[in-house]
């Protein structure tokens, strides 16, 4: 069922180097995106789409006690006013969990819930309308912290979490007896905002047949499909979802998309005319789901001679009114509790809690980039303790092949963790600027070094599904038509397809043409986040193509009566690798398929070759494959003002094959940025669980100015088996290991050491005023 | 209102109400969406537009402030078919991911290249610091410019 398909790509092409993958080539998207023909959901603009705005609740919590829809029809403009009973379908977006109505009808949860629709002619309308909606609520006792929502009497839901997370392997209490230092913190790493440039958006238009199109900026579209059809009732194939080119995702779509698109397919659906919601930048900031804040105590424990012997971890995620995407992460997060080391010994327990917050989205990392901040900062406490240098350390315990994680999964091969820290430890000369002695300072600024290290299972977390479809059609003049159920948010993942496409077909890249992704083209593709575009998404594109390379071969073989294993096709000409006079061009090929009726297209499906860890236990194996990042930082902080610079990263993957260097040279220059942002200036500020520094000018994100030298990434190519061309994801790696690097380098600049995040000028100055 | 200006070469007359947004004017009206709004307040860059030579935030201006301008937008920049030199430039460096804030880096840059030839790489962080990208880290973008400056493309 699983195939090993490196080994038969490299069969297939006799072992020669690649002409495609691995090299630079023209993003598909560049020339439509440079000259600003490219289209993404707001530039669809459909003629008389009417507009759709939603009426939010100003309480964090409350009782909805009456709608009173009248007030906002005395605005010419307004067509519709829609509120929960009003749905078509079942009245229910939750993600993972049914918690989530898609309009509230009893109670609100957060101060943003909806518990109304206004849908008009024209923006003014639905904005006065929205207003005019009369809502009486009765205030309900909210909650904000989640350790109070624990223990209080506060009734959220029928129960006080949504879901919780057990890791558990050897003897936790023994084992620590045996360690010689054991390091306990608490660590509190904050929110973030995704700010893609491009906000929320979602168009719906009736269809022929009852169906509806939704046009939107999601990240699944197969989820959003599903998620329309369950709120209008109708069948999955009634509903075709468009994802044209998405400004930005980080996960903040995954979560967000199948919600505003079920908002917009509702107004359509309900007056039977295209219908359009747009989120402004307040909107985007206020009302679309955030990376979840965590609460992680953490206890480790390691012999003298610096083995790690032992973890304990628990950890509240507090997930906002509704669980949204916290049960992924949440399990995510304690699966990769270990950092990326052997421990032997685990007792790992998260659990999330319903609190009056805004709920919480996938983001980047997903929940990594907490828990490796514990972990991280653990490593750095304890090779102090230990009086080891924190780079040895890593590497004395970091995992190899033939290592068990702490869900007891054997890492039988593409473990380049090791390899990957000694590299980048020489890159960033680390033994040098480590040295306390030799390091340049002034009255005033202090510079340090830090390391960061962190792994990333690809694909989704083993408690749901995880699969992908790709299509190939060979065309009659032998260009090739593709398909994916993957989304373009930017991260480049159809161009890689392509190149794989082109690479296991023969011909050159630029003969393969991507489409528009369209549901009604694909079977269920799964979303795009977990790092899967490449890694599950690309290995359907090549399990399609190479079933369509097999039969050219056949065919070629029987066309120039030689043996098919002596047939190569490279840049488009099929030939004998024994008499290479003895050649067919691929349109040729293609023709004659055409002419002997054999099928010119395929389907390519895949399915994560991983499993589903035991419930009590967290043992078993969540991913397929995991990859590995480091992060070396340099800074610099000016103990005046307390502001934390970044003078330089030194980024690392150990990511199996990277199939397009500028791609990734780009995720990982722009997941460093993102990565500062989280650690430095990104606070969410809120009150009663609202964010009220909405604004590019209060919610800072980095501009060029904040851009330290980012120096040329290491890559450590550790091929996976199962995955076309041996590729693993890379798009969230490069962002979870730079917070942690960071946090490293500001202890070692004023050893004053930060257990949350993000490290903010104003804690720093005051930190050391403290001191 | 009636309001006569230059598009991207084209002399326009259109009416529309005076206080209606350039932006919206542009992407609505005229259907030129290569124009992007992600702020809608000025704090972004996205919207960015040449009005007489000199980039200006759309999403800032009325319609009315159109009369008897020169405006170029990310469509009107290219030479005859082909693209400008910048765009080949963002192209070639990978300076384009999900590609929202592309139009208007390249707008000021174009800016940049035409007030200064020869931008120390300083000067081109300052003149893209007021456009924001989440994907790049900009590293890439100041390459492109760089190289769009040299010709070394
Ligand atoms: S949209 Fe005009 S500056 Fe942001
Ligand atoms: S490329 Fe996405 S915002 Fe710049």
């Amino acid at each position: 069922m699983y195939q090993d398909y490196l080994g038969e790509v490299k069969k297939l092409l006799h072992g020669k180097d690649y002409k495609v993958v691995g090299k630079n080539v023209i993003r598909v998207d560049a020339i439509e995106k440079v000259t600003g023909r490219a289209k993404y959901t707001t530039d669809f603009i459909i003629e008389n789409a009417l507009i759709v705005r939603a009426v939010r609740s100003p309480y964090p919590h409350a009782l909805i006690k009456k709608i009173n829809k009248k007030p906002a029809f005395k605005i010419p403009g307004v067509v519709a006013v829609i509120i929960g009973d009003d749905i078509p379908g079942e009245n229910q977006c939750g993600y993972y969990l049914d918690d989530q109505p898609l309009i509230a009808t009893d109670k609100v949860r957060y101060i943003g819930d909806i518990v109304a629709l206004v849908v008009a002619k024209d923006k003014e309308s639905a904005w006065a309308g929205a207003d005019a909606v009369e809502v009486k609520y009765e205030e309900l006792p909210a909650v904000f912290d989640p350790k109070e929502a624990l223990k209080g009497d506060f009734k959220i839901h029928n129960r006080k979490s949504p879901g919780d997370v057990k890791v558990i392997k050897g003897d936790v209490e023994q084992a620590f007896k045996e360690c010689d230092v054991i390091v306990e913190n608490i660590y509190k790493p904050g929110s973030q905002d995704h700010a893609y440039l491009e906000t929320e958006a979602a168009i719906a238009i009736p269809e022929a047949q009852d169906g509806i199109l939704v046009i939107s900026t999601n990240q699944g579209p197969f989820r959003t499909r599903n998620a329309v059809a369950r709120v209008l009732g109708k069948p999955q194939s009634q509903v075709r979802v468009i994802t044209p080119y998405i400004g930005g995702g980080f996960g903040g779509k995954d979560t967000y998309g199948p919600i505003i698109s079920s908002l917009a397919a509702v107004a359509a659906e309900i007056t039977r005319q295209p219908a359009m919601i747009v989120h402004t930048r307040y909107d985007s900031f206020v009302y679309h789901f955030k990376r979840c804040p965590f609460e992680i105590r953490f206890k480790s424990g390691a012999t003298k001679d610096g083995k790690l012997k032992a973890i304990e971890v628990d950890y509240l995620c507090d997930c906002g009114g509704y669980a949204a995407h916290v049960i992924g992460l949440l399990k995510r997060a304690a699966y990769h509790s270990t950092g990326v080391y052997e421990i032997p010994n685990c007792n790992v327990q998260g659990i999330a809690v319903y609190t009056n917050n805004l709920p919480v989205a996938a983001f980047n990392g997903f929940g990594n980039p907490q828990m490796l901040f514990a972990v991280e900062s653990q490593m750095d406490l304890l090779a102090e303790k230990l009086n080891i240098d924190p780079v040895e350390f890593r590497l004395k315990n970091a995992l190899v092949p033939g290592s068990r994680t702490g869900t007891n999964q054997l890492l039988d091969h593409s473990v380049g963790i090791k390899e990957l820290i000694s590299k980048v430890a020489k890159k960033a000369d680390w033994v040098k600027k480590r040295s306390k002695q030799k390091r340049w300072q002034s009255e005033t600024k202090k510079r340090g070094i830090g390391i960061g290290c962190s792994w990333h299972g690809c694909g989704t977390t083993g408690f749901k599904h995880d699969w992908a479809g790709a299509s190939v059609i060979l065309n009659p003049d032998g260009s090739v038509t593709y398909s994916t159920g993957i989304v373009e948010i930017g991260q480049g993942t159809i161009t890689s397809h392509a190149m794989m496409v082109a690479e296991t077909l023969g011909i050159p890249y630029e003969w393969v043409k991507v489409e528009l992704n369209d549901t009604s083209r694909m079977p269920d593709s799964g979303e795009t986040h977990a790092q899967r575009g490449a890694f599950i998404g690309g290995t359907a594109a090549v399990d399609a193509a190479l079933k369509l390379r097999k039969k050219l071969n056949k065919l070629a073989s029987e066309i120039l009566k030689c043996d098919e294993d002596e047939i190569t096709i490279e840049d488009g000409i099929a030939y004998s690798l024994n008499d290479a006079s003895k050649k067919i061009s691929f349109n040729d090929l293609v023709r004659e398929m055409y002419q002997r009726g054999i099928s010119p297209a395929e389907y390519g499906f895949i399915k994560a070759r991983r499993g589903y860890p035991d419930p009590d236990t967290g043992q078993g194996d969540p991913y397929a494959a995991y990859t590995f990042g480091c992060t070396i930082a340099e800074v610099e902080i000016d103990i005046e003002t307390g502001e934390v610079n970044v003078l330089r990263l030194y980024p690392g993957v150990a990511a199996g094959k990277i199939l397009q260097p500028d791609v990734v040279r780009g995720q990982i220059n722009g997941c460093a940025m993102l990565g500062l942002g989280y650690s430095l200036t990104e606070v969410v500020e809120r009150e009663n669980g609202k964010m009220v520094n909405p604004s590019f000018t209060d919610y800072l994100i980095p501009t060029i100015m904040d851009k330290p030298e980012i120096a040329e990434f290491i890559s450590v190519e550790d091929e996976y088996k199962y995955s076309g061309y041996g590729a693993k994801g890379v798009g969230e790696i490069a962002f979870i290991a730079t917070p942690l690097a960071v946090a490293n380098a500001v202890y070692d600049a004023i050893g004053v050491r930060f257990y949350d995040l993000p490290i903010s000028a104003e804690k720093v100055y005051f930190a050391l005023k403290r001191k | 209102m009636k309001i006569r200006f230059i598009l991207n070469g084209e002399t326009k007359v259109i009416d529309v109400e005076a206080d209606r947004r350039v932006i919206d004017v542009i992407r609505e009206d005229l259907g030129l969406t290569g124009t992007k709004e992600a702020c809608g307040r000025g704090e972004c860059g996205s919207c960015t537009i040449l009005v007489d030579g000199s980039p200006k935030l759309s999403c800032l201006m009325l319609a009315a402030q159109l009369e008897g301008r020169e405006i170029i937008t990310i469509e009107g920049i290219k030479k005859d078919s082909d693209m400008h030199p910048i765009q080949e430039a963002f192209i070639k460096h990978g300076a384009v991911q999900c590609g929202f804030c592309t139009p208007g880096m390249v707008l000021v840059s174009f800016d940049l290249l035409k007030r200064n030839k020869k931008p120390s790489r300083d000067e081109i962080r300052e003149a893209i610091s007021g456009n924001l990208c989440r994907c790049t880290g900009y590293q890439k973008i100041v390459d492109a410019i760089e190289a769009a400056a040299k010709r070394e493309l």
